[in-house]
């Protein structure tokens, strides 16, 4: 019985400073099963998989490890019990080897009790060979991987503590499809090993295609296991939200209009590499490509952040140079960042002080801060967005994502821009606050703003986009129209890509 | 920025004050005469100046550890230009302001373009300032100054030690600097989140130079009232008056994580700290016996103001 | 800005390039020291005589082995700043039971385990009582200082008997200093390598998060490791108090800069997570040859100060601006 269900958790509830968090949660994990948990933020999984990883005590419940059944477990027991983590903002240690990091807590050691550094650097790179990433420099210092090879020295570290149970919290969030396709792959593998996991995720294609069976929380309840053959992409979005989402990608007629940004031969060193487009009035053009492609890049080299090496920036047909975000700004381009916490937010800053961030001018007279206008803008901001807070002497840290990525987007909107850049804009959002973030888009767009996104997730670009721009090795290497543009088509320009890089 | 806690500090730091002085009066009827009151604001200026500027320091995540060192080398610098270089004592003084101004600029050119951690940076000039105060000097005071240069470190103008006004003004401009512009909402934005604050197009590394800068200016003045106080230069001037202004700045409630503190902590911290060595000297307790206790409080403070926070807050 | 860089495809990296790239740091002060000499002694060989040397590496020892605790201290992302005057009120400790008549030893083990004792509550209250370390070190320093000059009046303690000046001593001919310097620099690097404890110092600055989801016990660990870096300051004091006849009770001045220049120059990041203690003995080792060799090329007494500061910030910004091209380089 044990050896089939690794983990059983049992009427568990857990609140936090009196706010019910969890509510009278049964939820079990077979060995060999891709079990996906599936809600809203907020709606309980992080709380969910802490208490089974030993991070929070329930309040109420139990909680059966193997043979053992806890009211609460510590971290080292959770671990002891075949229970491992693959965090989503991951827990390694960047200034530490990829060997050291996989093994650290329990590292091999040599006869005298000390740390064998040889074993350990073997015993990595069995691990890393045995997951597909044969070309992973078990010296590496993990500070200096991307984002997929970290993942994957995550999974070895769970892996070299023997895990039962393997927890991955929206494993896919920050990767780009081949990464993504590697990563399902390895997943798979791990199941057909006997490894039980509890996958977290908002996107249902991943979840249609690796899970055995779907679990949806809902504010603290579990509203329903079920097994995946008896849900569809409806009905559990329905169970997610507790309604029905009209529409997913709500892009209307486009009312394009004349050319508002012109990029000639625009480069950054060897990361942006000549590129030449052009953006219009009331347009949205998509740029997809794959992580590390130069998306991000281009964008902060227009943005001023690192300014251009060469090529010309044309807005209105005048040509500007931009070598500052100040500039930029003061250009009327605007930039909704990838990173939110990091560079978009002032978290411990309220609504009002973050919507004037970037808009300071607008809300002082000469140097002096008028507090009365800033609270006023910010109040209009919550109404224009629909920003789900208290009042705009909220702070921002406390608000769940999709209202902290509105909070960005209003900060901008207040530079009232011509441009805006959104890199990633529902990245780590719930599904209502994705659809609200896609319907601003399009509404803006319909104003006539002209918006560049940058987005990983291929339906978004498909959806939301009148043009698809695909980059690579910070290269520009093809723009499809909309009426082109299809997963196969978007998909074969950057599969094409990397081809030509893997022949190289 | 959250005022609940700001104010919460604060309150408890007040707290603090009051009971000192109740405390010290009580023990001393020389205590709480005008007269003493006075005086000890002529003493506290040198470090208030200092710790009022470092106050935006800190706010912004860094820290400025060379203002001592700055004294030092623009008080022997001061004395040089008027002595040995024969300029008038007025350019003199302008010169040694410009000197410390600069020098705060190079640190915050350290800062900003070698992204040298502000700890670090401010080590290292500490050293090669101070190394050119005693290079300059070669262990030489200088004396002599005319009568009016007095009037700054021992005069009074309207019954007041005239620094105390200099030091009020400077305190006044700073609080509304800090608390009400555009500058200093830069400031707490870029201690809070540098990134954000540059995703944001304000200038970052400009308002940075411009603190350090500005701290370097602090220093210099320091060292002309410093000079005019003590009526003589020495290369070791301002010894360690980091560490006191660093000091009230955090028992003024500052993070020293960035990000959080106000002017108004910053002066009750400075008064604290005065009235403890005040008051605790005239009640016979040797000036190093002092130091224990200021020590003592600002640990003090700042557990306990960690205990009420996470008592409320959790 | 980007965290996504392309993977390292570096799988099979020699053992020296392996070695260069850990040790880049060491190499570099190990170079500098090298170069030092060699210019320095081709001006004035008198430079490499025997007693200059001896000076130059035994007279430092004492900075070099409290660079070692506070390497840990920094590398697990806090700092000290009171250690000077730690090492002031322990040398006025082991000083008083020197001439109090007790057995000698008792004076040389004494400052081990009073200094381990000030710095368990220093440890205390950053770990558990959530007061960032700079502010707990800096009050310490207040308390420290205050404390020592105003119990001890500032008197100097003569008539130290002659078998408790240790750093006098030679071992097969090598001054003690230099003998404790070597073997507890080594002890430490192996320690902090080879052993779970050592390298949980690390996680706990590179990432504390990820270190107590792994189950390493944060608090506990820095208290722990605040009372060993008391043992070293207490090892140090026993170096600094037994070079002379007399002890001052003062606290030397700068003290506590100097140690924590010499870990950080010696490639322990003030941000935590990384750096050796090989390194801050190197540095400190660098830092009174600088001394020494200024003096032996007639810089000016007066200006020795100014050239050491000029020449740490230098090291500081060539340090900084390798560093600055390696983030640039693994953004590629």
């Amino acid at each position: 019985m044990s050896a089939a269900i690794p983990v059983q958790l049992e009427n568990v509830s857990k609140s936090f400073a009196g706010i019910s968090v969890l509510r009278d949660i049964n939820f079990d994990v077979r060995a060999g099963e891709v079990h996906a948990l599936l809600g809203e933020n907020g709606a309980g999984k992080s709380t969910l998989i802490k208490i089974i990883a030993g991070v929070h005590a329930p309040d109420s419940g139990t909680i059966r490890l193997g043979d053992t059944v806890h009211t609460a477990v510590s971290p080292k027991e959770a671990r002891r019990g075949g229970v491992a983590t693959v965090y989503q903002e991951l827990l390694l240690f960047p200034e530490l080897t990829v060997a050291e990091n996989v093994f650290l807590g329990n590292a091999p050691r040599t006869g005298a009790g000390l740390l064998d550094w040889t074993q350990m650097r073997r015993r990595a790179r069995q691990l890393l060979d045995s997951l597909d990433s044969p070309d992973l420099d078990v010296d590496a210092k993990v500070g200096t991987l991307s984002v997929a090879n970290r993942q994957r020295v995550e999974i070895a570290k769970a892996l070299s503590q023997d895990a039962k149970i393997l927890i991955m919290d929206e494993p896919t969030a920050a990767l780009a499809d081949a990464d993504i396709r590697r990563l399902i792959a390895v997943v798979k593998r791990l199941r057909e090993r006997g490894v039980g996991i509890i996958y977290v995720s908002h996107k249902l294609p991943e979840i249609f295609e690796l899970a055995d069976r779907v679990t949806v929380l809902r504010d603290g309840a579990l509203i329903s296991t079920k097994p995946i053959a008896e849900v569809t992409e409806q009905s559990l979005v329905a169970m997610m939200v507790g309604r029905d989402i009209a529409h997913l990608f709500p892009r209307g007629e486009p009312k394009i209009g004349e050319v508002l940004l012109k990029v000639e031969h625009l480069s950054f060193g060897a990361r942006v590499r000549d590129i030449s487009f052009e953006l219009r009035r009331g347009e949205i053009l998509g740029l997809a490509g794959l992580v590390g492609s130069g998306r991000t890049e281009l964008a902060l080299t227009i943005f001023g952040i690192t300014p251009a090496t060469s090529g010309t920036i044309t807005l209105d047909g005048k040509a500007v140079t931009i070598r500052s975000p100040k500039q930029a700004r003061n250009l009327g381009i605007a930039y909704v960042p990838e990173d939110r916490g990091l560079q978009g937010l002032v978290r411990p800053m309220s609504i009002a002080q973050n919507n004037s961030m970037a808009s300071l001018h607008n809300v002082a007279n000469g140097i002096f801060i008028n507090v009365g206008t800033e609270l006023r803008r910010a109040a209009d901001s919550i109404t224009k967005l629909g920003v789900r807070a208290r009042g705009p002497s909220q702070i921002v840290g406390q608000l769940s994502g999709g209202n902290q990525q509105k909070v960005v987007l209003g900060k901008w909107l207040e530079t009232e821009p011509r441009i805006l850049i959104m890199d990633e804009p529902t990245r780590g959002i719930d599904v209502g606050a994705k659809a609200e973030i896609h319907a601003l888009m399009a509404r803006l767009a319909g104003e006539g703003m002209a918006i560049l996104m940058i987005s990983s997730e291929l339906p978004e670009i498909l959806g939301m986009s009148d043009r698809v721009m695909v980059m690579h090795g910070g290269q520009l290497m093809a723009t499809i129209d909309r009426e082109h543009a299809t997963p196969e088509s978007v998909g074969a320009a950057m599969t094409q890509a990397t081809q030509h890089e893997a022949a190289e | 920025m959250t005022w609940n806690k700001l104010i919460r500090h604060e309150t408890i730091l007040g707290l603090f004050v009051v009971i000192a002085l109740v405390v010290l009066s009580a023990q001393s009827d020389k205590f709480f005469t005008l007269d003493n009151l006075l005086n000890q604001g002529r003493l506290m200026t040198e470090v208030g100046l200092i710790a009022i500027v470092m106050t935006f320091v800190i706010i912004t995540g860094g820290i400025d550890l060379s203002v001592g060192s700055i004294l030092g080398m623009t008080a022997i610098l001061l004395g040089v230009f008027w002595k040995n270089l024969g300029l008038p004592l007025e350019l003199a003084i302008f010169l040694a302001l410009c000197v410390g101004t600069f020098a705060g600029f190079v640190n915050g050119l350290i800062i900003t373009r070698f992204r040298v951690p502000p700890l670090i940076a401010t080590l290292g000039t500490l050293a090669l300032y101070r190394g050119i105060a005693e290079g300059v000097s070669e262990a030489r005071s200088v004396r002599g100054y005319p009568e009016w240069f007095y009037v700054l470190g021992q005069g009074n103008v309207f019954g007041v030690p005239t620094q105390l006004w200099l030091l009020v003004i400077v305190t006044i401009v700073a609080a509304i600097i800090l608390g009400m512009t555009t500058w200093g909402r830069a400031t707490y934005a870029i201690g809070s989140n540098e990134t954000a604050a540059r995703f944001s197009g304000l200038r970052v590394d400009w308002i940075k130079i411009a603190i350090y800068s500005a701290s370097g200016f602090a220093a210099a003045l320091a060292a002309v009232i410093f000079v005019s106080r003590v009526s003589t230069t020495r290369s070791d001037m301002g010894t360690g008056i980091e560490l006191d202004a660093i000091t009230a700045v955090v028992l003024g409630g500052t993070s020293i994580f960035g990000g959080r503190g106000t002017i108004i902590g910053t002066v009750l911290g400075l008064i604290l700290i005065q009235a403890l060595k005040n008051g605790l000297s005239l009640a016979g307790v040797k000036s190093d016996g002092t130091i224990v206790l200021i020590g003592a409080a600002l640990i003090l403070t700042i557990l306990i103001s960690n205990l009420v926070y996470r008592g409320g807050t959790r | 800005m980007s965290v996504e860089a392309a993977p390292a495809f570096r799988p099979h990296r020699s053992a020296l390039t392996r070695f260069i790239s850990a040790y880049g740091q060491e190499i570099v002060i190990a170079c500098a020291i090298l170069v030092l000499f060699a210019v320095v002694s081709a001006v004035n060989p008198r430079f490499l005589g025997a007693n200059n040397l001896n000076t130059i590496i035994s007279g430092n020892a004492y900075i070099a082995v409290a660079a070692i605790g506070m390497s840990m201290i920094i590398i697990t992302g806090n700092i000290d700043v009171s250690v000077g005057a730690l090492i002031g009120v322990l040398a006025t400790v082991a000083g008083n039971i020197a001439i109090s008549g007790a057995p000698i030893w008792v004076a040389w083990v004494a400052p081990i385990f009073v200094g381990m004792a000030v710095n368990t509550i220093v440890g205390m209250l950053v770990a558990y009582g959530k007061i960032p370390a700079i502010v707990v070190t800096l009050g310490m320093l207040s308390i420290l200082r205050g404390g020592l000059v105003s119990v001890t009046g500032g008197a100097w303690i003569n008539n130290l008997p002659p078998e408790f000046l240790l750093a006098q001593r030679r071992f097969l001919d090598v001054p003690v200093p230099v003998w404790m310097m070597i073997v507890l620099t080594i002890a430490a690097f192996l320690w902090m390598r080879y052993t779970a404890f050592g390298r949980s110092l690390y996680a706990i600055g590179g990432n504390p998060e990820a270190a107590r989801a792994a189950g390493i016990p944060i608090e506990r660990r820095i208290v722990q490791v605040f009372a060993i870096h008391g043992a070293f300051a207490g090892l140090a004091t026993i170096l600094f108090a037994t070079q002379l006849k007399i002890i001052q009770s003062t606290v030397p001045p700068n003290l506590e800069l100097t140690i924590i220049t010499a870990a950080v120059i010696g490639g322990v990041s003030i941000l935590g997570g990384t750096g050796t203690v090989i390194g801050s003995t190197l540095a400190a080792i660098l830092f009174s040859a600088i001394g020494s060799a200024l003096i032996f090329i007639n810089v000016s007494a007066y200006w020795l100060r100014a050239v050491i500061g000029a020449l740490i910030l230098i090291t500081v910004l060539i340090d900084m601006m390798r560093r600055n091209r390696e983030m640039r380089g693994a953004g590629r």
